[in-house]
């Protein structure tokens, strides 16, 4: 499940409100309003920042959904 | 370490034919996966496997002259599926595997569209995407007659008499038949198929080889699309047809991973690629340093920019960033060309630096090339697209297409060895732009010291990074947004210096008076775009009536950007992006 915190860094950085847009674990990248390949950077880093961990490119990669980038960001914060 | 020579080749199976015969173990392709071990085709493997799939396809009912559309993610087959094709006469052309946003009812309608003036015959695709053509095939609504998916066939498996007969019929195919299909420009039903013949590949391979001072040491790396005429000819079609190898990164891992291309460049010993104007700002700013650390990009010769306006700033930036993992001075360099004329027409010499001119704007806007000096008040860096490659000639012309003397600003026309003869089923589009030997571009340019500078379109085209976009196209879908008026949206590129591309933007009338309504419409608008797979980064709302038409009654483009872009009106709305 896609936690609140992240949630809200990806509405945070891409301008929009959080009761906007649904974001499940199956939810692509790009089937989220502005969330394209060239905005896709700035996401990830805004949530290396908030969370404080950094990703590997090839991690981040092989992310197929949100609910796989929940999933990095788990295994970072609990390492 | 020797310069590649271009023997003469009947069509560009017998040149693929003959590399594969003198070089059998030299490896032709190097398809790319990251975190994978890459897959390795040598010049031998890969036309031996393209000819089984030539006899497959024939086996399949595909004959010469047959367009065959292939639309496929990055696959290590498609490059002898490719060149199967063409063993058997028929005409590849590469669709962009349709992206999860983009709807499949747009897709749908995108592929129709194409329909009418590719006339394609054929789809060639991977088992993904069968439910959602099988239907539109069999509807009847277009020109495709059939859908095949290639990637689960047994190869080994075909008769002694189907390898004869592809074998004959690839015997009869002749210099002046087609080669292959690819479109010029847009998003959907605009884009403009352009067919080039063998002769016109081989004549190309030949001089844009020779321009760029090709060897056999060379090696190209890639992350550009194939559907994309840089990637295509540039990445693909030069390599194969030069007896080099061609190193195939998947375009969605590199946009996502940037320093792929660094990777696989430096693993391989990479010398030479092509990027557009956008990537330059994209790997400098964005490429972590502990990603690139250890990767070595001395062995690089040639970094090849084209496809969108060319800026001094993104090659600096660079520059500063990358000089100190052994990248050469003078290695970057630049293109002008354009599908039309198969790729290029310009080239910057290798080890030249790019010649950069600083010119009065003013005077420039004038029509007028002027040098800027102490008085000019507002100036600006022109960068050098290189000298003619052989083979080329370029007119400047001004509105009536009177060729324009040496410090004019007009229109590029070019002539070519390699240029096309018309856009398929398309002759009213032609007759536009081809007169008397000579394509009209276009674009607008000037040349000084023999060198070719293009510093704007006489269209309204928007080229994102590296993509050219039709504003009608993107117009078109936003005017079906509720609470817009319609027919009253305008769509235009906007320069973005951090990006180093244009990127989109709308200006849009609208009866909605309050900030949280335009906020929802503003995600509406850009729902929209991304149904046709189209990035929106800018919205600016305005009350009716708020935009000035044109004469033909239409809202003029250029008139309302500099409107919105002047900054100073009130009633716009607009929210600034993270």
């Amino acid at each position: 499940m896609i936690s609140e915190r992240l949630h809200k860094i990806i509405c945070s950085t891409l301008g929009l409100q959080e009761d906007e847009v649904e974001i499940k674990d199956d939810t692509l990248a790009n089937q989220v309003p502005g969330w394209d390949s060239l905005n896709h950077v700035n996401v990830i880093t805004a949530i290396e920042k908030d969370f404080a961990v950094r990703f590997k490119s090839i991690e981040v990669l092989k992310c197929k959904n949100v609910g796989d980038l929940q999933k990095l960001v788990d295994s970072k914060i609990n390492k | 370490m020797s310069r590649i020579e271009y023997a003469y080749s009947k069509t560009m199976w017998h040149r693929w034919a003959a590399i594969a015969e003198k070089f059998p173990e030299k490896e032709a392709i190097v398809h790319w996966v990251a975190g994978e071990e890459p897959i390795r085709w040598t010049y031998k493997n890969l036309i031996e496997t393209a000819n089984n799939f030539s006899v497959k396809l024939y086996e399949q009912g595909i004959r010469a002259k047959d367009v065959c559309a292939i639309i496929m993610k990055h696959n290590p087959y498609f490059y002898p599926m490719y060149m199967g094709i063409v063993g058997i006469g028929a005409i590849p052309s590469v669709l962009a595997f349709p992206n999860p946003r983009l709807h499949p009812d747009k897709f749908k309608q995108g592929l129709s569209g194409m329909t009418k003036y590719s006339g394609l015959d054929v789809i060639i695709t991977q088992i993904d995407l069968e439910s959602t053509l099988k239907p539109f095939v069999e509807s009847g609504e277009s020109t495709i007659k059939q859908i095949l998916f290639p990637l689960e066939w047994d190869l080994n498996n075909s008769s002694v008499d189907s390898f004869e007969k592809a074998r004959e019929i690839r015997e009869n195919i002749k210099p002046t038949d087609s080669f292959l299909l690819q479109h010029s420009s847009g998003t959907t039903g605009l884009q403009k198929p352009v067919v080039l013949s063998h002769q016109a590949l081989l004549d190309h391979v030949t001089q844009y080889g020779t321009a760029l001072e090709l060897d056999d040491s060379d090696k190209v790396v890639s992350w550009l699309p194939l559907y994309h005429d840089m990637g295509l000819i540039g990445a693909f079609q030069l390599p194969l047809a030069s007896g080099i190898t061609s190193i195939q990164i998947d375009t969605f891992e590199w946009i996502l991973a940037p320093n792929l291309l660094f990777e696989a460049a430096s693993d391989e010993n990479a010398t030479m690629c092509w990027l557009p104007n956008f990537a330059y700002n994209l790997m400098a700013d964005k490429i972590p340093e502990d990603e690139i650390a250890g990767n070595d990009l001395s062995n690089f010769r040639m970094i090849i920019n084209a496809s969108e306006p060319i800026r001094s700033e993104s090659h600096r930036k660079f520059t500063e960033r990358f000089s100190k993992y052994n990248l050469k001075p003078n290695v970057l360099s630049t293109l002008y060309g354009m599908a039309e004329v198969t790729l290029a027409l310009s080239q910057n010499p290798p080890n030249k630096p790019i010649s950069e001119l600083i010119v009065d704007r003013q005077k420039l806007a004038e029509g007028k090339l002027q040098l800027a000096d102490n008085s000019t008040k507002v100036k600006r860096v022109c960068v050098s697209s290189g000298i003619l490659i052989p083979d080329t000639e370029l007119k400047i012309v001004d509105e009536n297409r009177n060729e324009l003397d040496g410090n004019s600003v007009g229109e590029i026309a070019v002539k070519s060895i390699s240029l096309f003869d018309g856009y398929k089923n398309n002759p009213e589009k032609t007759k536009e732009v081809l007169f008397d030997g000579w394509y009209y571009s276009g674009d607008i340019g000037f040349v000084y010291q023999n060198e070719i500078y293009v510093i704007g379109r006489k269209k309204d085209i928007i080229i994102f990074a590296g993509k050219n976009i039709y504003p009608e196209d993107i117009e078109d879908v936003i005017n079906q947004v509720p609470n817009i008026i319609q027919g009253r949206v305008v769509a235009f590129g906007e320069e973005n210096e951090e990006l180093g591309t244009e990127v989109i933007s709308i200006v849009a009338e609208t009866n909605l008076t309050s900030g949280q309504e335009f906020h929802k419409l503003k995600l509406e608008i850009i729902k929209a775009g991304m149904s046709i797979d189209v990035n929106i980064y800018n919205v600016y709302l305005v009350p009716p009536r708020w935009l000035i038409k044109s004469s033909s009654g239409k809202p003029a483009r250029k008139t309302n950007k500099e409107r919105i872009l002047a900054g100073n009106d009130k009633t716009i709305w607009f929210e600034k992006r993270n």
